[in-house]
């Protein structure tokens, strides 16, 4: 399995803060990486690090074999990224934001193309001509994650994606979230959302004031057991306030 | 590109879809439209106006019966600036500056009839020209409808996907970019159907699109100012202060500080002073009335020799004619040498106040407009040298009627009695020595090159405006 996302030694500093230190994670295709941690552990920092948003202290941030900080355009190109709350314009339908989104993005275009992508990431025909300014939050998230499918993206960055969804949207997104990498992409999901992770990861990765603490394997572990390990992490934590 | 001309696209549209935006579009457009056919319905009148008044002086000076010829040295004329095709854009230094002057022997009379003054009673409106809704109000428009452009990304969260879907801080500015330039180049059209009409009624096409250029580029220059800003900082509030008070600056401070400056950097002579200085020259000189005077005692003596004879009635001419003839070209000569004096200083006075245009596009547009529309301050020393000409040429004209179709006898013996009277009457056919005299804008190619240097402030503007917008794009991130 070829590896699609890779943090070497990443470490990102603000000023006398170090928000990531040395990081070594990599995220393989068909693959999904959850990060747990605390406000301020260092999730948002590695998603931005990989997104080009951050330029790092020092290390790399790897995609599909591009670094980030060498070619920016070409390592986004591969990239798809669902922020905590996907943002779009709410003057334009959700058919029309995606469309100007897969236009930027270089995706294919056509309509009925789009449509279908609306519908298989669960967002009705009738929502699609809707303006966005009157949508919920899921269906927010659904554009975020038809965005990230139009565009073709071999690897997925997810930043708390599942934080304010119902139990139903949730299951949903992660239904298609596993689809997604089933169908050989890789997914990089920072959450807090214990319970989802371990349904959802094929790791769980723990993060504690910059650094990754612990890689555990769902499987091995029941829920309680995982929630034991998150707990003992956090209880000393110092959080380090991201940018 | 593609991606330039969508994020363009999609502004435009998130500006049409906006109320306010449109709304304000809207008000804007019939202002515009409004004051440009305000302006332009004024100016033509003005035209047709001073058209016809500049015939009628001309008609009422041939008109004059047989005279004596100096008594019509002193009868008088007219002459008229009419306004120039541009004018309906920018009537310039017209409405300050007055539009004719009264033409007579000896004396060079200052231009009157100021809109000024005519336009009182309106409390100022009729001021309100498409060229100061475009240098004053329509940046404003641009500052309401853009300053968020960048603001709003960040605001809205909607920064981060857009560079996460691959567009670069370049692409975004581009685009931003090429929908403020659309919304520029759609209020610009009032200006271009003005334009259009300016050259049905004679302007050349290079100085309308020029007018066209100046205004295009000064408003990219807001565009450019207006995208840096929107780049730099964080909120709408903030951005919107910096470029309010950037525009209060740039269109009332600095202006105003050009011109306090310039006239405490150069102090114009008192009008008192300078005016009894040139009395004085002007004694010296003597005007001609007195032949016995003695600046004339060796004209006289001159005259006597070249024509070998005894007294000034056997000269072949009139010598009072000669002697008027003589003084005119003097008392000229110093008139002029005052007002070329005069003219100079101005002209140094508005090059200092013009320089402010480094510190704010509005002096630099302002000037550059006047120059191209052919309202400037040089236009009018143009009209004042020109109707200097005239004078001079029929005034003379008339002095060598006097000095070569009167006789000397009859000339100092008219008031003896009414015959003597009646012999020094000139036929009215001498009159025609007066020109037409028909007020034209100086060429377009000209108008460019006094241009010149205010275009080159608004290009230098515009690309360090440009570079710095560019530049803070680059750096953008979420």
């Amino acid at each position: 399995m070829s590896e699609l996302l890779r943090a070497k030694d990443l470490t990102k500093a603000f000023r006398s803060n170090t928000a990531l230190n040395g990081l070594n994670l990599s995220v393989n295709e068909k693959e999904i990486v959850c990060l747990l941690g605390a406000n301020g552990a260092g999730k948002t920092t590695t998603i931005n690090l990989f997104l080009g948003f951050l330029e790092p202290t020092s290390g790399a941030a790897i995609v599909d074999g591009t670094e980030v900080t060498a070619d920016l355009k070409r390592a986004r190109s591969k990239l798809g990224y669902v922020p905590e709350q996907v943002s779009l314009y709410p003057t334009l339908t959700g058919l029309e934001n995606l469309d100007y989104f897969v236009k930027l993005g270089g995706g294919h275009r056509d309509e009925s193309h789009l449509r279908g992508l609306l519908d298989q990431v669960g967002l009705d025909q009738g929502a699609a001509d809707q303006k966005v300014g009157a949508y919920s939050k899921g269906m927010r998230q659904k554009i975020g994650l038809a965005i990230a499918l139009a565009k073709g993206a071999r690897a997925l960055l997810l930043d708390e994606p599942l934080s304010g969804l119902d139990p139903s949207a949730a299951n949903e997104f992660c239904r298609l979230l596993r689809q997604l990498a089933d169908n050989g992409a890789a997914v990089l999901m920072a959450t807090h959302d214990l319970f989802r992770a371990r349904e959802l990861a094929d790791r769980i990765g723990i993060m504690k004031s910059g650094t990754l603490v612990e890689v555990l394997s769902p499987e091995s572990l029941d829920q309680a057991a995982l929630e034991q390990i998150y707990l003992n992490h956090m209880h000393d934590d110092e959080t380090v306030e991201e940018a | 590109m593609s991606n330039v001309l969508s994020i363009a696209r999609e502004e435009s549209r998130l500006w049409l879809r906006s109320r306010l935006a449109l709304f304000a579009l809207l008000i804007f457009a019939v202002l515009l439209a409004a004051v440009s056919i305000a302006t332009s319905l004024r100016m033509s009148e003005e035209h047709r106006e001073r058209s016809e008044q500049q015939a009628l002086a001309e008609e009422t000076f041939l008109s004059q019966p047989d005279r004596h010829p100096h008594r019509m040295v002193h009868y008088g004329h007219y002459v008229f600036r009419t306004p120039p095709p541009l004018a309906m854009i920018d009537p310039g230094v017209d409405s300050v500056t007055g539009q004719s002057i009264f033409l007579e022997g000896h004396r060079q009379n200052t231009a009157m009839f100021a809109d000024a003054r005519a336009g009182a009673d309106l409390g100022g409106f009729e001021g309100l020209t498409a060229a100061l809704v475009y240098q004053l109000f329509v940046p404003l428009l641009l500052i309401a409808i853009g300053h968020g452009v960048f603001i709003r990304e960040r605001e809205e969260n909607t920064l981060a996907p857009l560079l996460a879907q691959g567009v670069t801080g370049n692409e975004l500015y581009a685009g931003k970019w090429i929908a403020l330039a659309g919304v520029t180049l759609a209020l610009l059209l009032p200006l271009a159907i003005v334009s259009a009409a300016a050259v049905v009624r004679g302007e050349t096409l290079l100085a309308s699109f020029g007018v066209i250029g100046l205004y295009a580029l000064y408003l990219f220059v807001w565009c450019g100012l207006i995208l840096l800003v929107s780049a730099m900082v964080r909120s709408r509030a903030l951005s919107l202060g910096i470029l309010a008070l950037f525009w209060l600056a740039s269109a009332l401070i600095v202006p105003r500080m050009a011109v306090e400056s310039a006239v405490s950097a150069m102090p114009a002579p008192g009008k008192i002073e300078t005016d009894l200085r040139m009395q004085a020259e002007l004694r010296e000189v003597g005007d001609g009335h007195n032949a016995g005077a003695p600046q004339f005692m060796q004209l006289r003596a001159n005259l006597l020799v070249q024509y070998d004879v005894e007294r000034v009635e056997d000269l072949p001419v009139n010598f009072r004619g000669v002697v008027s003839e003589v003084a005119e070209a003097d008392v000229t000569e110093v008139m002029n040498r005052f007002a070329e004096e005069r003219m100079e200083f101005e002209v140094r006075q508005a090059r200092f106040a013009e320089s402010f245009g480094w510190l704010s596009p509005v002096v630099a547009v302002s000037a550059g407009s006047r120059a191209l529309s052919g309202t400037d301050l040089a236009t009018h020393h143009r009209f004042l040298r020109e109707a200097e000409d005239v004078r001079f040429d029929f005034v003379q004209g008339l002095n060598r009627v006097h000095a070569e179709q009167l006789a000397y006898n009859d000339d100092i013996n008219r008031s003896l009695n009414e015959e003597a009277n009646r012999r020094t009457r000139m036929s009215a056919e001498n009159w025609n020595v007066l020109d037409e005299f028909s007020f034209q804008p100086a060429a377009a190619d000209e108008r460019l090159a006094r241009a010149g240097t205010p275009l080159g402030m608004l290009s230098a503007w515009l690309l360090l405006l440009t570079a710095g917008g560019v530049g803070a794009a680059r750096r953008m991130q979420p």
